[in-house]
């Protein structure tokens, strides 16, 4: 018997997978939360890109232990592998664009910003797409 | 039913609608796709979870695709949003 036909009892495996995807469930909930109560488009981004990146981290983490034996477990943790990395590439990406954009189109609450490094470049730079 | 699932399901149900209605009620269009971002994360979050529940992985070609492809929503609505006034200080 190797390691790699060991099974991890099914009972700790169901309660594991249960609270993972509570846990990953409550943190899209915060993030409806956060996008809800927000006041501006910067701090609404907050709420849009942290807690559901790591509610899907947690979900994909449930979806590889539900896999039962050690070797369903790594080969499921090599399927989610790309789909997180394609989350963690394109989540800071878009809400990128999406602030740069809030912030030329004057939908941010100036007074409080506590630091503004973009004021003194009233011109739009080449190839930025405004 | 197991009251947990029932739990999941009703935390999911909730934060959807939160996220519908801030897609409605959204002042400008930047609020809208970033809500709306928001929700296509959910709906892959809710596809895992039926994944990781029912313990199969039919549906991880769904989840690859669609976050690679919901990214391009949010860019394009970002890079092509009408600015309001660009002369103005």
């Amino acid at each position: 018997m190797t390691l790699f036909d060991l099974r991890i009892p099914d009972a700790v495996i169901d309660v594991t997978v249960w609270v993972l995807v509570l846990f990953g469930a409550l943190l899209c909930l915060t993030a409806a939360i956060g996008l809800l109560r927000f006041r501006d488009v910067p701090t609404r981004l907050h709420a849009a890109t942290k807690p559901q990146v790591l509610g899907l981290l947690v979900i994909c983490i449930a979806i590889a232990l539900s896999q039962r034996s050690v070797i369903g477990i790594v080969l499921g943790v090599v399927l989610v592998i790309p789909v997180l990395l394609m989350q963690f590439a394109t989540a800071p990406l878009s809400a990128h664009m999406v602030g740069r954009q809030a912030y030329r189109n004057g939908t941010i609450d100036r007074r409080s910003l506590v630091v503004d490094e973009l004021a003194d470049s009233t011109e739009t730079p080449p190839a930025a797409g405004g | 039913m197991n009251p947990l699932l029932l739990v999941i399901m009703i935390v999911f149900g909730i934060a959807a609608i939160l996220t519908v209605v801030r897609i409605a009620i959204g002042p400008s269009i930047l609020d809208r796709a970033v809500a709306s971002d928001v929700l296509l994360t959910e709906v892959i979050c809710v596809l895992g979870a039926e994944m990781a529940i029912n313990h199969h992985t039919r549906t991880l070609p769904v989840l690859l695709i669609v976050a690679a492809v919901g990214v391009f929503g949010s860019i394009s609505v970002a890079r092509y949003v009408a600015r309001r006034d660009n002369t103005t200080p």
